[in-house]
């Protein structure tokens, strides 16, 4: 080991979406910037485990389900259980690599060193960092932020052998798609894995204590997520606790519930939330420490409660989103710096990418009337729209949430293929301030989705009417 | 042995000729294996209908019944019948069991060698239950590392027959033959893989068990075998020296495994053990 700590002007630990973002933040600003990744490859879950592997499959499952659908007579009701997963999710590597070179290049044009190393705390400015090998070496940091990113939370009472009790990781890396799948859990991970894995022609059921899946969303979107993904064939079980789970070779995986029932697959899929990648960091001798979620307290600003230790990205909790992590990233750096960041946005869209894809953007309709004691609700169905029908998209919603007057746009929510992209429009417009009317008074492209915002803008401006007649 | 005639040159241009133009004598997957691979593959497949299928070859109806009766299964009460087996063991297990056997089977008997090859059954089988922990340990899943680890020297016994037929009846230096061996089982036993149409990332893996580059989109894989591999040789004599030369893998960096990862991969040989002497 060096006798002598190593100085960075920055010490980043985690080469995810929020560390590589950080990293080349400071390296802008001319400091030294060390990132340590644990890996040997950067670009963390968002790249090897999660987001983009997930969302290469996704790709294939939503051919196979568009297919099904313009043709239903012509295509089978599966891919079939010989289908290998892989063989699924073609292209994955390229694209894998693709975005790792694009990361590695930029690290590279802005000197900022990369070691491939796990570390730990000695101090709150020193830290020690162990390759694989065993070897070891100490580095101090000005600044240090940890962006380690999260890991499928394992709870102790559900037998994860990652050959039928699977978890979002080792999912991805199944040799054949089983005939049925049992996913525990509603959050967003679940939710995507159980229509992706629907699409494909797996029986699927999900079960988990809440009563609707993806409980931050309006109700009224998470309903018909509901619906659509039952009369598709699945099967929602809400309200429930798993009270044990079994693996038996021949029965394959067995979950009893609170409720008295019991369920049977091929395979399961363990998707009850995340927890914090802090294992081995030492927090305590950086006088830190995670909250009662599991995760590291900061501000807004990515600071913790040693003022020179900033957290970033999945490591604080949610969102959790690679987007919101790298602004994090960026945005701790440049506290650090002591550089003016802009106002911390509250319009954060999230993208849910279930098939179909759902997405989100400020106050949810019960959210609003809380707020403000009332809210204008208008709706468009995609019926309504030429090229819902052209697409075969029939069954979308979008929905959008305005304040008592029906002027102020609070909130929109989506469900329907090329939600994550409409509701950008929605996101633009909150951030503008623009009223309403402005989806009614501009002319769209025809026959596009967005049509949709004229249609539900149309619909809050009649609303608005019908309440000022009334009195 | 001494070596006179062939030279090892020439062996190799030889060898290197029949890889090329395809001339190697490939054993063909046994029949019933295929026909298990089959049936655990199929949708609508059932347990009974495997044990009839099983029960029409005695080779592989013992291999189930010494297995389900292993210390690996650990079965309460002895397991007499091929359904309590079937149903014991489950489907997938069968369908590695079917390409256990044909590991075991001809692909891998050579007169007159037949310790050496015993010894090759016992590591291909201590690799496959190795990477099958390796994937475990890092959350992949563990089904494809251990049919590939179980699979990854079966052209080590392709090589050496060829080499032995080309020789005739000259002999051949022990070092020559095995140096042949050592270059060439890895692409012949993915050439091999492939002829019995398992699948692409199986034989890519196999081919790049040595050099995860070869490996292309399946490095990840083939790197679990790799470590596996080595596993499975620490295994059979775990001494300072080879705990040592474990921990200074360049792979460990690959898969991203730490030291403390490996304290915990190496805990469980006990385990591996039991299961590998009921594959093996």
């Amino acid at each position: 080991m060096n006798a002598v700590p190593e100085h960075f002007d920055f010490v980043v630990l985690g080469g995810g979406p929020a560390g590589h973002k950080a990293a080349v933040q400071g390296a802008k600003a001319g400091k030294r910037v060390l990132l340590v990744e644990r890996e040997a490859r950067i670009g963390g879950e968002c790249v090897h485990r999660g987001t983009i592997p997930s969302k290469t499959l996704r790709e294939s499952a939503v051919y196979f389900a568009g297919l099904r659908k313009r043709a239903a007579n012509l295509a089978p009701q599966g891919v079939g259980r010989q289908v290998l997963v892989t063989s699924l999710m073609q292209r994955l590597e390229s694209v894998e690599q693709a975005h790792e070179r694009y990361l590695e290049n930029q690290l590279v044009r802005n000197h900022v060193e990369l070691r491939q190393s796990r570390a730990a705390f000695v101090s709150p400015s020193e830290v020690e960092l162990v390759d694989v090998n065993g070897g070891k070496a100490r580095v101090t940091g000005d600044t240090i932020v940890i962006a380690t990113g999260s890991r499928p939370r394992a709870p102790s009472d559900v037998p994860i052998d990652h050959e039928r009790v699977l978890d979002s990781d080792s999912i991805l890396s199944m040799i054949y798609l089983p005939q049925s799948l049992i996913v525990m859990g509603a959050g967003v991970i679940a939710s995507e894995f159980a229509t992706i894995f629907q699409s494909l022609g797996v029986q699927v059921v999900m079960v988990d204590k809440g009563e609707r899946p993806l409980g931050f969303l309006d109700p009224e979107i998470s309903d018909r997520f509901v619906s659509r993904f039952e009369r598709d064939g699945g099967r929602y079980i809400g309200g429930v606790k798993h009270e044990s789970v079994t693996n038996d070779l021949i029965t394959g995986v067995t979950v009893k519930l609170s409720d008295g029932r019991t369920l049977n697959a091929e395979r399961a899929l363990v998707a009850l939330g995340r927890t914090a990648s802090v294992r081995g960091l030492n927090l305590g001798a950086a006088g830190l420490a995670v909250n009662d979620r599991g995760f590291i307290t900061v501000d807004v600003n990515g600071q913790t409660a040693t003022p020179h230790i900033y957290a970033v990205g999945d490591v604080v909790g949610p969102p959790a989103l690679a987007t919101s992590s790298m602004d994090q990233g960026r945005r701790a750096v440049r506290h650090a710096l002591g550089l003016e960041n802009h106002v911390a946005t509250t319009t954060i869209p999230v993208g849910v990418y279930t098939i179909p894809e759902i997405a989100s953007v400020g106050l949810t309709e019960t959210e609003a009337v809380k707020r403000h004691g009332r809210a204008v609700v208008g709706r468009a169905r995609f019926d309504e729209i030429a090229r819902g029908h052209i697409n075969g998209e029939t069954d979308g919603l979008l929905k959008l949430v305005c304040d008592p007057e029906g002027r102020q746009i609070l909130g929109a929510h989506v469900i329907g293929e090329g939600a994550t992209e409409l509701v950008h429009l929605a996101q633009i417009a909150m951030i503008a301030g623009l009223e309403v009317e402005t989806f009614v008074d501009n002319i769209f492209n025809f026959p596009t989705l967005a049509e949709a915002y004229r249609v539900a803008a149309l619909d809050v401006v009649g609303h608005r009417m019908h309440l000022r007649a009334v009195g | 042995m001494k070596s006179t005639l062939p030279g090892s040159a020439q062996l190799r241009s030889e060898l290197v000729r029949k890889i090329e133009v395809c001339e190697l004598e490939l054993p063909v997957l046994p029949d019933i294996a295929s026909r298990v691979l089959a049936l655990c593959q199929d949708q609508d497949g059932d347990p009974r209908q495997l044990g009839e299928l099983i029960q029409r070859d005695p080779a592989l109806a013992g291999n189930v019944l010494r297995i389900a009766n292993s210390a690996a299964y650990a079965p309460r009460e002895p397991i007499v019948s091929l359904q309590q087996a079937v149903s014991r063991l489950g489907m997938t297990t069968m369908g590695d069991l079917a390409i256990a056997a044909s590991v075991n089977g001809k692909s891998t008997s050579i007169k007159g060698r037949e310790k050496e090859m015993r010894v090759l059954r016992t590591h291909a089988a201590a690799t496959g239950v190795w990477s099958r922990e390796v994937a475990r340990q890092r959350r992949r899943n563990v089904e494809a590392a251990f049919l590939t680890g179980l699979l990854h020297d079966i052209g080590r016994a392709i090589v050496l027959r060829t080499v032995i037929d080309l020789a005739r009846d000259a002999t051949v230096e022990e070092s020559v033959l095995q140096g042949l061996v050592d270059e060439f089982h890895a692409s012949v036993g993915s050439r091999l893989v492939e002829r019995w149409k398992l699948p692409h990332w199986i034989s890519a893996a196999i081919d790049g068990h040595h050099d995860i580059t070869r490996a292309a989109e399946h490095s990840d894989l083939a790197a679990t075998v790799m470590l596996g591999d080595e596993l499975a040789h620490w295994s059979e004599s775990p001494d300072a020296e080879h705990d040592a030369a474990l921990r200074a893998l360049p792979i460990l960096g690959v898969l991203g495994i730490y030291p403390e990862d490996l304290d915990e991969l190496l805990a469980r040989r006990e385990l591996v053990e039991k299961t590998t002497k009921a594959f093996a």
